[in-house]
């Protein structure tokens, strides 16, 4: 009776240290990190709006990695070490490059900025607030030769994920008349409900007719008191 | 050794099996397996589809928490991907074993029942190429020859416009041979398939017209995607020529309750009369739905669970417009800003689109002939300002010992009770029992009704010119209570909103808005959008005793806290990308653009 017992302790204890060898995957100990730019500056974009993609060759399953882009431009990933492709993907402020991969080596913490070819730059930009007015000041620059503005735009917002889809208040650009290159004006009525904050945040966005998301300037804190 | 004498002994037919003789030559058969085929005709929104129905803008999701998230998604990529190459080949399948191994039935019903196949396969089609774009068009078994070799089954994508070709010269070919089928709603006959046609032609004609109207056009280099413009007018005419014929053909739009509002409901719940031209049936105790039971009205539920699921959204509300041909804004404030009261609470609704009535239920309505009790509040005159309290109970009075907030709520932030202050009306069927899980609804589900088939043939004509395109619009709006002529100059945004008011939720929303163009400016995700995010309307009883607006009713628009994300539809949803294993099988695949 005894050894019975023993002898069912023993493999019951045995199944509970060997099986734990199958299910257990180790996780992926590398990150891959950095940002998205043109001519070295930050490109920022809508949170939780456009992706990079990662592909990995040599797996029988071959699905995409989506990589999530912040609203200042930076992204990063978990991966494990090894050879990926990083695609740059449509619907994005910037050109479609899906053919024109990059090879990236992930080794440990590995950093990495993506180039991208934005349609439309906004430079030089200033926000100022006098009375109940905040007066943003700015440059459009076109990048991509045959890209057509539709939309420039002037946000402010509550929190610094001020952009298309959360903000408080969006003045809409002349974008018919727009110069490329020359200083263009958009100010805003500062909304009632924003009013009595100490400071709001501030972004100017511009997006081509080929895409459905902007190009946003970093986002700027601007002081109401 | 004698017993092998018997031979026949072991040569019989086998009882647990149908072999392919015995099927493809009895009609009988051949109709249970098309009964399978037209049960599995793909559908987004449709067919009792709760969840997908408050997916846009018409509605918003007010049951069960667990599936809050369809308050808070956004459009994937892969939103209505479609790519059943496993029915088609079913299909063709039974295309190829009916010309081959049928030999004991009539000419005639031979006939019927390929073009039935054909009905189907093309209807499977259309389904494919409103979601995808162009798709491999596959008319045959594709069957592996084990040479090494698989590019003969890797069949590259048609242009768009082929496949709606194929769609157009397929139903062309089999129009003639469906006389069998003239009396059946269930099953493909001559007008199931024109009105097929003039949706399909309807689809391919806007998407070339409005698609090469973008700022920058959605288009893959070799066609698969975007339709040129030249080919629009083709396209209106071919949809007007088969619209023309359904309306002159034996069908009549419903009109059989004098009372508007019920007769609009009555159309889809009673399956009299002969407006709904192809359906999908269904029967009680057989095959049953639980539509009712997902969206009866919560006092009125017959069951212990669920109810109240489909939540209209204010904005759906407003676009059904006013019968003296205003727009359909409710009057909640007047200019300076300040409530105005209504004597009853239903007197805001008053004088409003019968199909409002009839697709909604809104405050101080009935159903089933008994009234529903929708009631937010109370507004307590405080101070020069209204205090708008609710109950913490259902059905609850207030310390005037009257009632507080309803039996139906709305509720804000509450589990099966609506959330917007509206319930659905249209679709919830008013049998008995109907909302129970043990009996279920058994009203039908119509693919095409004559209703639709007026507004293909306004949109068509319009496009085209034709100065009689208002008289289709008009005749549909008679229906729903306007006066004769009551639109003398048609827009494009009339047409539009004629579209989203009288074929709610069924299933044509989404896809109306794609093939204009306009989806990703309608849904363009901005939390101030009062087409993308869900509004509700609440109604509240005034408490200011002694003065002339006591005991009245005051409305205020809300955002409902269930509701967290605007719909945002990217211009990649206009076709939804290809699965990667699909693409991983067949090299010879184009992604869709922005994929």
């Amino acid at each position: 009776m005894k050894s019975k017992l023993l002898i069912s302790l023993v493999i019951t204890a045995g199944l509970l240290f060997t099986g734990c060898e199958y299910d257990n995957f180790e996780a992926p100990g590398a990150m891959l990190s950095g940002k998205v730019v043109y001519e070295g500056k930050a490109v920022g974009v809508r949170s939780n709006g456009p992706q990079l993609e990662l592909w990995q060759d040599g797996f029988p399953l071959r699905s995409l990695i989506p990589v999530f882009i912040n609203q200042d431009g930076t992204f990063s990933a978990s991966l494990f070490d090894g050879k990926y492709k990083l695609v740059r993907k449509g619907d994005s402020p910037w050109l479609q490059q899906a053919t024109d991969t990059i090879i990236v080596n992930v080794k440990g913490n590995t950093y990495l900025d993506v180039p991208v070819t934005p349609y439309f730059t906004i430079t030089d930009e200033s926000f100022q607030k006098s009375g109940n007015t905040v007066t943003a000041r700015f440059a459009v620059n076109k990048i991509v030769e045959n890209a057509r503005v539709e939309l420039v735009r002037l946000y402010l917002g509550k929190s610094i994920l001020t952009d298309q889809v959360q903000r408080e208040l969006r003045v809409d650009g002349n974008a018919d008349n727009l110069v490329f290159g020359q200083q263009t004006v958009i100010a805003g009525e500062i909304p009632d409900n924003l009013k009595n904050l100490d400071y709001v945040f501030a972004r100017l966005g511009v997006k081509s007719t080929s895409s459905g998301e902007y190009y946003y300037t970093p986002v700027q804190k601007v002081a109401l008191k | 050794m004698s017993s092998c004498n018997h031979d026949d002994w072991f040569d019989r037919d086998p009882k647990q099996m149908i072999t392919d003789d015995q099927l493809w030559n009895n009609p009988k058969l051949i109709t249970s397996l098309l009964a399978n085929y037209y049960n599995r005709l793909p559908t987004l929104h449709g067919v009792f589809n709760t969840g997908g129905m408050t997916e846009i803008d018409d509605a918003m999701w007010s049951g069960h928490r667990d599936q809050n998230w369809r308050n808070d998604f956004q459009f994937g990529d892969d939103y209505g991907r479609y790519w059943d190459y496993g029915l088609i080949r079913d299909l063709n399948l039974s295309l190829e074993n009916i010309g081959k191994l049928s030999t004991q039935l009539s000419d005639e019903q031979k006939r019927q029942f390929i073009a039935e196949l054909r009905f189907i396969r093309a209807f499977v089609y259309f389904e494919m190429v409103k979601r995808m774009g162009g798709v491999p068009i596959v008319t045959t078994q594709l069957i592996y020859d084990f040479s090494g070799d698989p590019t003969p089954l890797q069949v590259p994508r048609a242009k768009e416009y082929e496949v709606y070709d194929f769609i157009f010269t397929e139903l062309e070919a089999i129009k003639e041979d469906l006389a069998g089928n003239i009396k059946s709603k269930t099953r493909a006959n001559r007008y199931a398939v024109l009105a097929l046609e003039s949706r399909a032609m309807l689809y391919a004609a806007s998407i070339a017209k409005y698609n090469s109207l973008m700022g920058s056009p959605v288009t893959t280099p070799g066609g698969e995607v975007g339709i040129p413009a030249s080919m629009a007018n083709d396209y209106y005419t071919k949809s007007l020529t088969a619209s023309k014929e359904i309306i002159s053909g034996p069908y009549k739009l419903f009109n059989e309750n004098p009372d508007k509002g019920a007769n609009f409901y009555d159309m889809l719940n009673k399956k009299t009369g002969s407006e709904v031209i192809f359906a999908k049936d269904y029967v009680t105790g057989l095959k049953v739905h639980r539509f009712a039971y997902d969206n009866i009205v919560k006092s009125l539920t017959e069951d212990n669970e669920s109810s109240s699921t489909i939540s209209p959204s204010l904005s759906f509300v407003e676009s059904f417009d006013y019968l003296d041909g205003s727009k359909g804004v409710l009057h909640d404030r007047d200019a300076a800003g300040n409530y105005i009261a209504y004597s009853r609470i239903s007197d805001i609704f008053a004088n409003k689109d019968a199909r409002l009535y009839g697709t909604v239920v809104y405050p101080g309505t009935t159903f089933k002939n008994l009234p529903v009790s929708i009631q937010a509040g109370v507004a307590v005159w405080n101070d020069g300002t209204y205090q708008l309290t609710t109950a913490a109970e259902l059905g609850k009075n207030y310390t005037d010992g009257q009632l507080w907030t309803g039996f139906d709520g709305p509720k804000d932030d509450a589990m099966d009770v609506s959330n917007t202050g509206f319930y659905i009306r249209k679709f919830v069927s008013d049998a008995p029992a109907a909302s129970t899980r043990g009996t279920s609804a058994a009203n039908w589900w119509p693919w095409f009704r004559l209703g639709e088939i007026y507004l293909n043939a306004a949109e068509a004509a319009f496009e085209l010119g034709q100065a009689d395109a208002r008289d289709y619009i008009n005749t549909l709006r008679e229906r729903a209570g306007f006066p004769a002529n009551s639109i003398q100059t048609l827009t494009t945004d009339i047409i539009r909103n004629e579209r989203r008011v009288e074929l709610a939720f069924e299933d044509h929303r989404y896809f109306d808005l794609k093939r204009w163009r306009i989806a990703h400016l309608v849904w363009d995700g901005s939390e101030n959008d009062p087409n993308a995010v869900v509004h509700g309307l609440f109604a509240y009883r005034v408490i200011r005793p002694g003065h002339p607006d006591n005991g009245k009713f005051i409305f205020e628009r809300v955002r409902p806290s269930r509701f967290r994300r605007a719909r945002f539809f990217r211009l990649a949803n206009y076709y939804s990308s290809i699965a990667q294993d699909v693409l991983n099988k067949n090299p010879k695949l184009v992604r869709n653009p922005f994929q």
